[in-house]
């Protein structure tokens, strides 16, 4: 009698749990994330999304993060309380959408500019924050108006940039001497650079094509000096097959001769290692990198220099931005906790320690900033205008793997460029227009 | 005189054969080993010399840092609950199905069985929105229901093939003693089908263990990853540090390799017993 | 007794849990799944009904036909490769005596080992800077880009996986037909030898024949393996580059979880299922289980 009680027993709590789903429920904590902060004792709990762990990241500015996010628990003790909820870079979409259809979303949440925001702001998942902005003259602590620009819907902004980090050329002073190059400033001038380095015996690019964002971000600038316009791509009134982006990858395929000979199969930190170990003379890369080249190769620091690439007057910029949930309970805290984020000590940190563009007037001290910060500010303010990575400038992420993986196709020679293009054209057809 | 000459001959190309084949089995495994312990910069510059010296760090941080310690509990728990759950419903279903009697009990079995054919991807995006909905999606329950549903056809075809060999005799005398049906399934089917038990919770393990994709979609709170996907996430942002990911391969596979070693032969026969049938 | 055993209540209970999991998990799922697959559905928005139109979409993507490609090349290749290594392993295996456990055990031992854990691992031999070619290169030789080659019908890359497939999962076949193989009775060789058979000639005509079945069983094993394959794919070249070796798992991935698209991925999902029907269908029909007196 008592298997049997067991027995039937079992069975209506699996088929109860099942029905309900209310055996699970019990079983996430209120960390799992969500607008339902506890507020005992008056405590507004909100949380945070990031795409890094912050207990086991080396990356400097993650690092900075959990400062910021300790230092604003502690100030705000009894008042307010953030807890971060982390994945990594990859996961980190299809989490926070997970978290978003089961109304889930957490309080503030990182995000790229560009479309990954525009998911967000559609459906009217992030809110504008212009009332925040406007209070207490926090958005005059801002360099310009023009931080904001890619955050911007319909007059109303629906993010805040924390840093930005420009993509640049950097490049190994001592192998330039050695083989007699000059810092390139022209399309011609950087071919007739390689050749030199290479006739000097030198790899004169190191870049991976095994990660496909990497070699996008040549393919971005060599598309805008061809003058590839992508609001008139989107909204049809012009065509991808106009010739434009054909001669950026026929140029691409030019410069690729150039490549270390694995370059196809490299990842991004296997063609960064090749940079700072100086087997090879220029690194196109994000001004991210800086950290994990002076990390990995402290000596290597004095030598290293950065030119704004070649042929191009504007400059690729991408910045880490805060969103707000539209649903938070606690707006306030939200705001406090974002402001923390662009407040001086966590501007200056991303200068001095992170080695990216501050996105406040804060001062800093150089001389304690990586080397290569001043000349990544130099080549940032000598620009004429920052344009968006290319694959997160498009209406769609999947649009932007579609550009990353057609160029890659072009590099590995298995697309010619016009061929590329006319997928790009039906591509846009079929999804974006 | 000749054909024995010609039989050893035979005999030692199989063995150098053999030995060749095991070396492109250990050989990835010791690399593995041997990276593990160098640093990063020594990994780059010399992939296949001996480690200069034992840098124990990798494992440290893969370990706690790299929260493979709570993803190898995560994995624990999970395919725990679920090798008991599935042994239990599981052999519950097969008894139904192959003792007593109904008439549905051939439609029955056709509808578990086929839940072998059916790829777990193809049921992913509804449940996972279903799961969010509920609750369930960061849970580590509710990444036990479905490896529970999965696990079942394999499990309840190879226990109806055990209990349909017991002999009727048992049964029968068992019901003159008075036993309940319920009696019976406990006290002299289950214990007869130990063997049938340990083949099917072998499959279920070793199958929970090793599954990524459901676990990848499912789980996205740090605290409740399974060791495989910890594993594959192993990369930062912006960089990847090779010799601590070296580590934690080595972290997942050590405790399968140990166990394995020591009860390998069971293991295999307990598998190839359970393909076998299955 | 038979009152017993016709007990309605104790049927429903010992069926009960398992039906309820069946229904709500599998059988559920599967027509909602079939429902998304005629839906544009984001995820963040519900379902909205579009027809056929991700099913058109499908025979345009690109990416599907490398996936579709990809996936029947797999389930080609394992069947094939799978049972001419798995029997050939075995065929040794059980002529020899010392040895033939650590053998076995070692050809198994992948098996039960994470494919995630694996699959990093030969991702980092296969890799240009770190594993093979390096060793290659002290000889002189310049490896080919394992995982990044594109040229070909079937690319290296595929190859590549296709190999490491075949290394984790061939203990299986072995074991598998070792296990046949040592049911056949002694006395049918013996009477072979007497007749002149060699061993090579007593293997095909004795072996063979009687392991047909078993044929059959590892074949499902391998083919339904071979169409879910993820996990060595996933972490090997997550499908790259530029998508030429993506499989149905990894393409249904992608599709759904990394850019939202559940409606697409949904009709992937269901190509998948049909794939997966068809071919057991055909294994079992082709491979007629018959049953010899051993």
């Amino acid at each position: 009698m008592k298997k049997k009680l067991m027995a039937v027993i079992l069975s209506v709590a699996m088929t109860a749990a099942l029905l309900t789903g209310c055996g699970g429920k019990e079983d996430t904590p209120a960390s799992g994330g969500g607008t339902e902060g506890t507020a005992e004792g008056g405590v507004q709990e909100i949380t945070w999304m990031f795409w890094d762990d912050l207990n086991a990241t080396e990356d400097l500015i993650s690092k900075g993060y959990k400062e910021t996010i300790d230092r604003f628990n502690a100030d705000y003790e009894g008042k307010y309380h953030v807890t971060p909820i982390t994945t990594n870079l990859e996961e980190y979409y299809p989490k926070l959408n997970a978290l978003v259809a089961s109304n889930e979303t957490p309080d503030v949440f990182i995000v790229s500019p560009g479309p990954n925001l525009t998911v967000y702001v559609d459906p009217g998942v992030a809110a504008p924050l212009d009332d925040y902005l406007a209070a207490d003259g926090w958005k005059d602590s801002f360099t310009s108006d023009a931080v904001f620009s890619q955050m911007t819907y319909d007059g109303q902004i629906y993010a805040v940039p924390l840093n930005i980090a420009a993509a640049c050329a950097f490049y190994n002073t001592e192998m330039f001497e050695t083989a007699g190059v000059a810092v390139p400033t022209t399309w011609d001038e950087m071919l007739d650079a390689c050749e030199k380095l290479q006739a000097a015996g030198y790899t004169p690019i190191t870049i991976s094509a095994g990660t496909a964002w990497c070699l996008s971000m040549v393919a971005g600038y060599l598309c805008e000096m061809e003058g590839v316009d992508l609001a008139a791509l989107e909204d049809g009134s012009a065509s991808w097959e106009d010739g434009k982006m054909e001669s950026a990858g026929a140029k691409l395929k030019e410069l690729s001769q150039y490549f270390q000979k694995t370059a196809a199969g490299d990842t991004n930190d296997v063609a960064t290692a090749n940079f700072y170990n100086e087997e090879a003379a220029i690194l196109i890369q994000g001004s991210w990198a800086i950290a994990q080249i002076n990390g990995s190769n402290p000596d290597f620091e004095s030598r290293c220099g950065v030119f704004q690439f070649p042929g191009v007057e504007r400059i690729i910029a991408k910045s880490d931005s805060l969103a707000m949930s539209s649903t938070t309970k606690y707006p306030e805290a939200c705001a406090a906790l974002m402001k923390y984020f662009t407040d001086d000590i966590s501007q200056k940190y991303t200068a001095e320690i992170g080695g990216k563009i501050p996105v406040t007037s804060v001062e800093y001290d150089a001389s304690v900033a990586p080397a290569q910060l001043e000349y990544v500010m130099n080549v940032f303010g000598s620009a004429k205008g920052t344009f968006g990575f290319y694959n997160e400038s498009m209406p769609s992420t999947e649009a932007g793997a579609f550009f990353d993986d057609e160029m890659v196709s072009v590099f590995l020679g298995d697309t010619t460029p016009a061929d590329a293009a006319a997928n790009m054209e039906d591509f846009y057809e079929s999804n974006c227009r | 005189m000749n054909d024995k000459a010609k039989s050893k001959a035979i005999k030692i190309i199989i063995y150098i054969f053999l030995i060749l084949v095991a070396v492109i089995y250990i050989a990835p495994l010791l690399w593995v080993l041997m990276v593990s312990f160098k640093t990063n910069a020594e990994i780059f510059t010399s992939p296949f010399s001996l480690p200069e010296s034992f840098y124990l760090e990798n494992y440290s941080f893969a370990w706690t840092a790299g929260k493979l310690g709570a993803a190898t509990l995560n994995s624990f728990i999970v395919c725990g609950i679920t090798l008991i759950l599935s042994m239990l419903i599981g052999s519950m279903a097969a008894f139904a199905i192959s003792r007593l009697h109904f008439k549905l009990a051939k439609p029955c079995m056709t509808f578990f069985l086929l839940g072998m054919m059916i790829p777990v991807h193809c049921v992913m995006i509804p449940l996972f929105t279903r799961f969010a909905k509920l609750g369930l999606s960061n849970s580590l329950i509710g990444l036990i229901i479905p490896y529970l549903t999965f696990s079942l056809p394999t499990t309840i075809y190879i226990m109806t093939g055990f209990f349909e060999s017991m002999p009727n005799e048992l049964i029968e005398s068992a019901c003159i003693d008075g036993s309940s049906i319920y009696g019976i399934f406990f006290k002299i089917a289950l214990p007869l089908s130990r063997t049938g038990l340990f083949v099917t919770g072998l499959m279920t393990f070793v199958a929970n263990w090793n599954e990524l994709l459901l676990a990848m979609v499912f789980i996205s709170d740090e605290t409740k990853k399974t060791l495989p996907v910890s594993l594959s996430k192993f990369v930062g942002p912006y960089n990847t540090n090779y010799s601590q990911m070296f580590a934690a391969i080595i972290i997942a596979i050590i405790p399968t390799i140990i166990v394995y070693c020591i009860f390998s032969n069971q293991i295999v026969d307990g598998l190839t017993a359970g393909a076998v049938k299955g | 007794m038979d009152k017993l055993l016709r007990d309605r209540k104790a049927i429903t209970i010992f069926l009960a849990p398992a039906l309820v999991l069946f229904v709500v998990v599998l059988f559920v799922p599967i027509c909602q799944s079939v429902y998304y697959s005629f839906c544009d559905y984001k995820g963040l928005t519900a379902p909205e009904f579009i027809g056929l139109k991700n099913y058109k979409d499908l025979f345009k993507d690109k990416s599907m036909v490398f996936a579709l490609k990809n996936s029947l090349f797999f389930l080609v290749f394992s069947c094939v490769a799978q049972l001419v290594m798995g029997l050939f392993l075995a065929a040794l295996l059980t002529n020899i005596k010392k040895g033939r456990n650590l053998f076995k055990n070692i050809i198994y031992l992948p098996c039960v080992l994470s494919s995630t854990a694996l699959g990093l691992l030969w991702m980092f031999i296969f890799s240009p800077k770190l594993g093979i070619n390096q060793a290659l290169e002290k000889f002189g030789v310049e490896g080919p880009l394992w995982l990044m080659d594109t040229s070909g019908f079937i690319i290296l890359p595929m190859w590549v996986i296709a190999f490491v497939a075949l290394w984790q999962y061939v203990g299986q076949s072995m074991m598998l037909y070792m296990a046949q193989i040592s049911g056949i009775s002694k006395s049918l060789y013996e009477a072979s030898y007497i007749d002149g058979c060699n061993k090579p000639k007593s293997f095909i005509h004795i072996t063979l024949p009687l392991i047909k079945p078993m044929v059959a069983t590892a074949m499902s094993l391998n083919a339904i393996g071979s169409l879910k394959f993820f996990d060595l794919i996933y972490n090997m070249t997550e499908g790259g580059p530029n998508h030429r070796t993506e499989v149905l798992a990894t393409h249904l991935y992608t599709q759904g979880f990394k850019y939202n698209k559940y409606g697409y991925a949904s009709a992937i999902g269901v190509v998948l299922i049909i794939l997966c029907l068809i071919v057991t269908g055909l294994i079992n029909k082709f491979i007629k289980t018959e049953n010899y007196e051993m």
